[in-house]
């Protein structure tokens, strides 16, 4: 659990940071997002004291970061950046081992947890271990980067824009697999972005930065629905707002019973998201829909009524 | 990095070995075997009584040259690297600009100067050469160095930061390693240009490979000042090799 | 980072400290009664006195002083005094001559000693780091060593007679003016010739690559052969030439002399200058070059217009590696009788006579450092942008 508490940090003249509290839960994940400058990296980075804090304090587990050793600091924490921070004159598996060696586990058990980890990011063993990471797709070295960030199983993850410089076919299944990982390992997770896709998609818990400051802070859903003010507002899509929403609620949200009603030709899998069902009607030019389970049997349907969340006379809304 | 060097860098990589060893074994031919080319450097001096260099033993010469050079570069090294890693750490970063303007300032000094004003402070013989040697080869190694450890890339810098790994850690793990073959590249140019002054040095009292040549060109002897440059030409040529092959070949 | 009291600046404050234990340790000046005895060494306090060495180390504590908490203000004054000091050093020679030179003695004559060498090199270092913390510019740093320069030349002028090294300079300032001319000659025109010649190899390597890899072989080869060796090994052929063919021998070509001095100097600039050009032809964006034949200019036009251009300020760069190489290597060039600054350097060397040397070795370091600015500052002007 990390908590900052009043926490501002200054450059010369500028305050970089300005007043910060922030509480992130254990196995929550937390996402930074914010205009460039805003001051998300920078809070970021002193929670693994890369960069000290002026005033306030930071606790992990209670304790302020300041009375670790930095190094202890920093080997509990794992943390995973933009440029992947390789180092290039080691190979793949080297790399991933680097903290388990910094913590001076037995050979064999480094080499142990290389192997699960290019496991559970998908990286065959065989085919990775030796290479150079100059001899990687981006995608493939971004995910060596977190299983480096994983190594040694620190119980808090700091992201700073790890899937920025990727290609967005290549991000997107970079998000599956992470929200995948944390629905298995349950870590702490401070994560920074700018791509509010992608924040709203990860998010446990949303935190809006402007200008060094938290403007607003809460599960997505919430902001959606109530932006604090025209700056979020504008951040999270402006007019775009609604399908952004949709992204997020499954269809099984808004089904309705079958009912005596014929079964609608067209159809959608109950785990679909609203927004896609949306895009099925706009492209298929009706107004309901069927919904399916896994096995194609028709469970439910979905009607744009309610889709869009009017109260009317089918039932009560949520 | 240059074409060039990189070019003759890949060439050398593929003879291996071949390069400094065939330098070598003609360098040591040429020291042993100089009289047996007798005849040769009759052609040039038909007048002269003496035509083979007979003051002392050429391996000698040859000893005594490596012997000022490895002395001055490995100091030069060690001080030249030393500085470099000290003024880049948290507590002497106050002396980077001022050693990184010194270091390529410095290069601009000729070396027969620095040489020369060696004499007048440090006096005559073999070491004030040492140290003029020392002196001037410190500046293309401090240079490189600089260059080496600031040119890594920042994200590497960082992460090796945030993983936490010490000071030392980082210094000897990542930023020597990666900085490594910028390091030698400098270390290749300072050895380089001091087994040229060093042979320089033979005007100023130090008894080297540069002896034949100074003697030749005094006496008027074209057969002496053909077998030191032979013999230089052929120990820079072998020194030269041997780094090349020592170089990797810059790896991205 | 967070806003802190200003630290003291270290490098500053160690330059100082050095300068202090230097002037007070060594000696300022050597003194002789004529050219063969070797000088006796006299320092500071025997120089002037306890007066003297309070008036002298006055300034270093104030400028320490100034260092120990630099804000831009401080700094600026503590450049000022830098240069006051500079141009105090010459002054000390006057003073120094007046004091401890016998004037009955005419054959009398006074070194310039460790201490004021050492100085000199430390207040130089210290002007270079203020320089940079106060980002002055080039031309700026430059121009504030016009200060201790006249202040050398008015103490020149008005009296130092006894100065060995000026005494060496009036026995021969004849030799002296026409080595710098001859100095200046070979470099000169080393350097023209291997700028023609180097451009053409490096547009015909862009040409032919097959010939690339083996150009930079060969030049590769050549630079590493050191000066003396190259010399030494055109000795031989270039004597036999001219013994073969009289109109070479006419022209004054022989085995020494200038002919195989220039051979080596273009040879040793080859590389540098060849390796620059190629570099810069080549290392145009060729996005630039793409949106220049998109918009239809000819391949003459590309070439002239934009290429050529863009490669300028890298080429200049070849060109002043080069000349400040080729101003070291022809005082090497003395040794084979082409002449030069090198002469007085192996002369003095051969007769133990150290003022000579300098009178040879300091003109080169101040060539060297000159070309190499004036070339720098050409550079600087030609970068798209202007000066950095």
């Amino acid at each position: 659990m990390i908590e900052l508490i009043h926490v501002t940090k200054r450059f010369g003249d500028v305050v970089a940071v300005d007043d910060v509290s922030l509480s992130v839960g254990k196995g929550e994940l937390c996402v930074l997002v914010g205009t460039s400058g805003c001051g998300k990296s920078t809070t970021l980075r002193m929670i693994n004291r890369l960069i000290e804090h002026s005033d306030g304090e930071i606790h992990l587990d209670g304790q302020p970061v300041r009375e670790f050793r930095e190094e202890v600091l920093r080997r509990r924490i794992g943390y995973a950046i933009q440029s992947t921070g390789l180092f290039p004159h080691w190979t793949v598996e080297r790399n991933i081992g680097l903290v388990p060696r910094l913590l001076k586990w037995p050979a064999s058990r480094v080499r142990e947890r290389v192997e699960e980890l290019m496991a559970l990011l998908d990286l065959s063993m065989g085919e990775f271990a030796g290479k150079y990471p100059s001899q990687l797709s981006g995608g493939q070295a971004q995910r060596v980067g977190v299983a480096r960030a994983l190594a040694a199983d620190p119980e808090i993850l700091l992201m700073d824009e790890p899937f920025g410089a990727l290609d967005p076919i290549t991000r997107e299944s970079l998000q599956d697999e992470l929200a995948r990982l944390q629905a298995r390992l349950h870590k702490t997770i401070v994560f920074v972005t700018h791509d509010m896709d992608e924040a709203l998609r990860l998010a446990d818990r949303l935190v809006v930065m402007h200008q060094g400051r938290i403007v607003q802070q809460g599960h997505p859903i919430e902001l959606l629905r109530e932006p604090a003010d025209e700056f979020v507002e504008s951040l999270l899509g402006g007019e775009d707002r609604g399908l952004k929403e949709a992204a997020l609620l499954p269809v099984s949200e808004r089904m309705t019973p079958l009912g005596p009603r014929l079964v609608a030709k067209e159809r959608v899998a109950q785990h679909a998201t609203l927004r896609e069902a949306l895009s099925i009607m706009l492209w298929r030019h009706v107004e309901r829909l069927a919904v399916v389970d896994d096995d194609d049997i028709p469970i439910g349907e979905l009607s744009l009524r309610r889709l869009v969340g009017a109260r009317g006379h089918e039932s009560p809304g949520p | 990095m240059s074409v060039g060097i990189m070019n003759s860098a890949r060439l050398s990589h593929r003879l291996g070995w071949l390069a400094p060893l065939v330098w070598l074994v003609l360098l040591l031919f040429a020291c042993l075997g100089m009289e047996e080319l007798e005849g040769l450097f009759r052609l040039v001096e038909p007048d002269s009584q003496a035509v083979i260099y007979e003051r002392a033993d050429f391996l000698v010469l040859l000893g005594r040259h490596l012997l000022v050079v490895g002395v001055a570069a490995l100091l030069a090294i060690l001080l030249g690297v030393g500085a470099a890693v000290a003024v880049t750490r948290p507590g002497g970063r106050d002396f980077l600009p001022l050693v990184g303007q010194l270091a390529s300032i410095g290069q601009t000094f000729p070396p027969v100067a620095v040489l020369a004003l060696a004499v007048p402070v440090l006096g005559f013989g073999t070491l004030p050469i040492i140290v003029a040697l020392l002196l001037y080869g410190l500046l293309p190694i401090v240079r490189n160095t600089l260059a080496g450890l600031e040119g890594i890339d920042p994200g590497v810098a960082e992460a090796a930061r945030g993983m936490g790994m010490t000071g030392g850690q980082r210094l000897r793990q990542v930023e020597l390693p990666l900085a490594a073959p910028v390091i030698l590249a400098g270390i290749r140019t300072s050895v380089t240009i001091n087994i040229a002054t060093a042979a320089i040095g033979a005007t100023v009292g130090a008894s080297n490979l540069g002896d034949p040549i100074i003697s030749g060109i005094v006496n008027g002897n074209t057969a002496y000042v053909l077998q030191g440059a032979l013999l230089i030409g052929l120990l820079a040529l072998c020194v030269d090799s041997l780094f090349a092959r020592l170089q990797p070949v810059a790896s991205s | 980072m967070r806003r802190e009291a200003i630290r003291p600046n270290s490098a500053l404050v160690s330059l100082l400290l050095a300068t202090l234990v230097v002037w007070l340790g060594l000696d300022t000046v050597s003194v002789s009664p004529n050219r063969i005895v070797p000088g006796q060494g006299v320092d500071v306090l025997g120089v002037a006195g306890w007066g003297g060495v309070a008036a002298s180390i006055a300034p270093i504590l104030i400028v320490l002083g100034l260092a120990w908490r630099p804000t831009p203000v401080r700094l600026r004054w503590a450049t000022g005094l830098v240069v006051l000091m500079l141009s105090a050093l010459p002054v000390w020679l006057v003073v120094a001559a007046a004091l401890t030179v016998d004037p009955d003695m005419p054959q009398a004559r006074m070194g310039i000693g460790g201490g004021v060498w050492v100085a000199l090199f430390l207040l130089l270092l210290a002007l270079i780091e203020l320089r940079t913390r106060l980002a002055l510019s080039r031309v700026l740093g430059w121009a504030l060593l016009l200060v201790p320069l006249a202040s050398l030349a008015a103490c020149l002028a008005l009296g130092l007679e006894p100065l060995a090294l000026r005494q060496e300079y009036q026995g021969r300032s004849a030799a002296f003016v026409s080595a710098i001319g001859e100095h200046l000659m070979l470099v000169g025109v080393a350097v023209s010739l291997s700028l023609m010649l180097g451009i053409g190899l490096a547009m015909a390597m862009r040409h032919w690559p097959r010939a690339q890899r083996m150009g930079f072989a060969i030049l590769n080869f050549l630079q590493t052969i050191p000066s003396l060796a190259l010399f030494g090994l055109l000795l031989a052929p270039l004597a036999w030439l001219s013994g073969r063919f009289e109109w070479l021998a006419a022209l004054g070509v022989s085995g020494i002399g200038w002919a195989p001095a220039l051979l080596a100097l273009v040879g040793y600039s080859l590389l540098p200058m060849v390796r620059n050009t190629y570099v810069a032809l080549d290392g145009v964006d060729p996005d630039v070059i793409d949106a220049a034949r998109g918009m239809g200019m000819s391949r003459g036009q590309v070439f002239r217009q934009v290429r050529l251009p863009l490669a300028l300020p890298v080429i200049l760069e070849g060109i002043r590696i080069t000349t400040v190489q080729a101003i070291g290597l022809t005082a090497v060039a003395a040794l084979i009788g082409a002449g030069g600054l090198g002469t007085f350097i192996f002369q003095g060397l051969g007769q133990a006579a150290m003022d000579l040397v300098l009178l040879g070795a300091l003109p080169i370091l101040v060539m060297a450092l000159v070309a190499d600015a004036l070339l720098g500052a050409l550079t600087d002007l030609l970068r798209p942008g202007g000066a950095t």
